[in-house]
């Protein structure tokens, strides 16, 4: 009885709120099936894009339906600062920018995290002219059948995805590039990205440390290689934070850090304060000898991460060959039993999360 | 007293180079190790069969062939260039020919233009360049006797049985002759008699000495019908035409000629597009009814070949995922055995599925 009353009060508070957005949630958020934490993250990188094209919804909802834990997106801004679902500063290598010229005179040089970039870049164009653009398949050798028929999708299209499904599913977006964000595109009233990323966050009620019963309820871990960006919304939000770290030649877009400071213990010590793990390219964990193409010996970073009570989240994993070292013998589920059970990492960005999937299935019955 | 057992226990010894075995298991599809381990070593090499039997293949596969001087060796191709160094090798460099095989034109360097102790003097290399390339160089071409001891001699406690090949045998005995009016076949069955490969399938003798003939040339496998009863195999590929016989694929698989052979065969080894075969775009079309019909005689069907490669031609509707389609063939067409390069992952496939064949051996009433 009060179960159907706290239904209608949540279901009027829903429909009596601004701003926009469609938002039918088909299930209750108490009913559902809560997410799973007894076993490492399946997180699904860009969606299931191993299959179809990265970050649309068509990914993401097959992600979804093969048993990701969580969906993951990157989140860049467009001209007229609307947040949307994309990774690369430039159209070119995923989109069909290429068939419109309209668009022609939009190509431009700018200078991205240190280097000199050509191509169309996403904040040069509104919203409403990249809803023209049809998406693609970024590797030749996977599915092209999808390709131009799907579209770009926003920061909000993607948490509704993740919140109209059946079960728990958790949303791990990133703010992507903030330093470059900041500087070109024009944020209203001196607010930056990240707080435009926040402010959605919390229009769909996204809140709560690390396992409380809001986080329980609507899973959700913030990634960034900024880390001046995750300490900037720490202030804003206590939502999960995650460190991303990459290669050993890359230094952080905005802070200028290199490798070996960001993953020096006192360094890690600092940012345990911020987040409460971190997301590095798994290579720098267990780096693979080059010419022979198997493994090296792992490093320490994930016990150092460990001991700091920080989650250690890799990424990628691939199910091609080309992708697997050869001590896994071109079978991706020995690389998923190898980083789960030898490395013992706590979550894993995948673009085949069904597979992950199913190799997690397998090993958990007891 | 003591010394006659001693003696009985070092003959029982000797005979099988371990005094005990578990039985031949016949309750799952077999796993084939086409060409040994081929996806982690050269292909029909000693090091892919020993990796083969560690990782619990069932059988490991060989393709005979025949040299110069009427030896018999475990070798895939009819020319050398492929998978060996002959190109290093200058003393041999005037032994490049051209033959018809088949109706067509082929140059290279054929192994039936080399003694045994020429053949001996190469190294083998991985085929294909995407697997790895370590063991290039060291690994020589096995004969058919020294493969047969590596089933034998087989440290693990559950037998292995072998799979082999009579291979080009128009073109063999075209090239190659042997005293006493013998043929290709004569030989290759003289070999098999000698370590006790004769028996009826599934016999007691047979699980004690497992073994299937196959052969893509039916007149073959006829001529050896009343010579053995060790179980043949029918290899069948579509757009095909039987090199001795001269009868199209639409032929061999039709009804009345799957009636003839399978007296002579207990088994059909098709190519798994004549299973499922795949469209221009790389997606699977409908299955066919080969398997069914090929049930409903009592055949069995071991399909080739299973390997991880997108290049090798996994269709996208898999996902990359060798899982996947192990469980279509092994689950949904319930086929009674595969060949594969990767048997390590066949096994965990078996292994996690525990995957009894639905249908109980033997299959054929006689």
């Amino acid at each position: 009885m009060w179960v159907g009353a706290f239904f209608i009060v949540f279901l009027a508070a829903v429909a009596g709120s601004s701003c926009g957005a469609a938002r039918l949630y088909r299930f209750p958020l108490s009913n559902r099936v809560a997410i799973q934490d007894w076993r490492p993250f399946n997180v699904a990188h860009r969606g299931s894009n191993g299959e179809i094209p990265e970050e649309t919804a068509l990914a993401y909802k097959r992600a979804i339906e093969e048993g990701a834990d969580f969906i993951e997106a990157d989140i860049t801004a467009t001209k007229d600062c609307v947040l949307i679902c994309f990774h690369d500063p430039i159209l070119d290598d995923v989109t069909d920018i290429a068939a419109h010229p309209e668009f022609r005179g939009r190509r431009a040089t700018y200078e991205f995290e240190g280097q000199n970039l050509t191509g169309f870049f996403v904040v040069d164009f509104t919203f409403e002219e990249l809803q023209r653009l049809r998406l693609r398949q970024r590797y030749s050798f996977r599915d092209p059948s999808f390709n131009g028929k799907l579209q770009i999708i926003t920061f909000e299209r993607f948490i509704s995805i993740a919140l109209e499904a059946s079960r728990t599913v958790g949303i791990y977006p990133e703010i992507k590039s903030p330093v470059f964000m900041n500087k070109h595109v024009q944020w209203p009233q001196g607010k930056r990205v990240e707080d435009s990323f926040m402010e959605i966050l919390q229009k769909y009620g996204y809140k709560g440390k690390y396992k409380s019963d809001e986080w329980n309820k609507q899973p959700i871990f913030i990634q960034s290689f900024a880390p001046t960006s995750l300490m900037y919304i720490s202030n804003i939000t206590d939502s999960p934070k995650i460190f991303l770290i990459d290669d050993y030649t890359v230094r952080t877009q905005d802070t200028n850090q290199s490798y070996a400071e960001i993953t020096s213990n006192r360094y890690l010590d600092f940012i345990s304060n911020y987040v409460v793990g971190i997301g590095p390219w798994k290579d720098t964990i267990v780096p693979p000898n080059i010419t022979t193409g198997y493994l090296m010996n792992a490093t320490h970073l994930v016990s150092r991460a460990h001991s700091r009570h920080l989650q250690v989240h890799p990424y990628t994993f691939r199910n091609e060959n080309q992708f697997l070292h050869f001590d896994f013998h071109e079978d991706p589920y020995e690389e998923f039993e190898y980083w789960i059970k030898t490395v013992k990492v706590d979550g894993l960005f995948t673009d085949f999360p069904g597979s992950l999937h199913r190799y997690q299935e397998w090993n958990s019955k007891e | 007293m003591f010394y006659v057992s001693l003696l009985l226990l070092l003959l029982l010894a000797g005979s099988d180079c371990r005094v005990f075995r578990f039985p031949f298991q016949t309750n799952e599809p077999y796993n084939i190790a086409h060409r040994g381990s081929s996806g982690e070593f050269p292909e029909e090499s000693v090091l892919a069969y020993k990796r083969a039997i560690e990782e619990g293949a069932d059988f490991i596969e060989a393709d005979i062939t025949a040299t110069k001087d009427g030896k018999l060796i475990c070798f895939h191709d009819l020319i050398l260039d492929s998978v060996t160094d002959v190109h290093d090798h200058p003393e041999f460099a005037s032994r490049k020919q051209t033959y018809v095989v088949d109706g067509v034109n082929v140059t290279g360097y054929f192994a039936v233009d080399f003694t045994l102790e020429e053949l001996k003097s190469l190294r083998l290399i991985q085929r294909y360049p995407n697997r790895d390339q370590s063991y290039n160089g060291k690994l020589q071409i096995p004969t058919f006797e020294e493969f047969i001891a590596i089933a034998l001699v087989s440290p693990k406690s559950e037998r292995v049985g072998i799979y082999v090949e009579i291979k080009s045998p128009t073109f063999i005995n075209h090239h190659v002759k042997w005293t006493e009016g013998r043929k290709f076949e004569d030989v290759f069955l003289n070999i098999l008699k000698k370590y006790d490969y004769n028996a009826k399938y599934l016999t007691k003798e047979w699980l004690h000495k497992p073994v299937f003939i196959q052969s893509f040339d039916p007149s073959s496998l006829i001529y050896l019908h009343n010579k053995t009863s060790s179980p043949k195999i029918l290899l069948i590929a579509p757009d095909s035409i039987t090199s001795d016989t001269k009868q199209t694929y639409e032929e061999i698989i039709s009804d009345d000629y799957l009636d003839y052979i399978s007296k002579i065969v207990v088994g059909i080894g098709p190519a798994k597009e004549a299973i499922a075969p795949v469209d221009s775009n790389n997606k699977l079309l409908p299955v066919t009814d080969l398997v069914d019909k090929a049930h409903a005689r009592g055949l069995e069907v071991h399909p080739w070949t299973f390997n991880h490669e997108r290049n090798l031609l996994l269709p996208f509707d898999y996902h990359q995922d060798p899982y996947r389609e192990y469980d279509m063939f092994v689950n949904t067409l319930e086929v009674d055995g595969v060949f594969t390069d990767s048997p390590e992952s066949f096994e965990t496939y078996r292994r996690e599925w525990r995957i009894f064949s639905k249908r109980k051996r033997p299959y054929k009433n006689e």
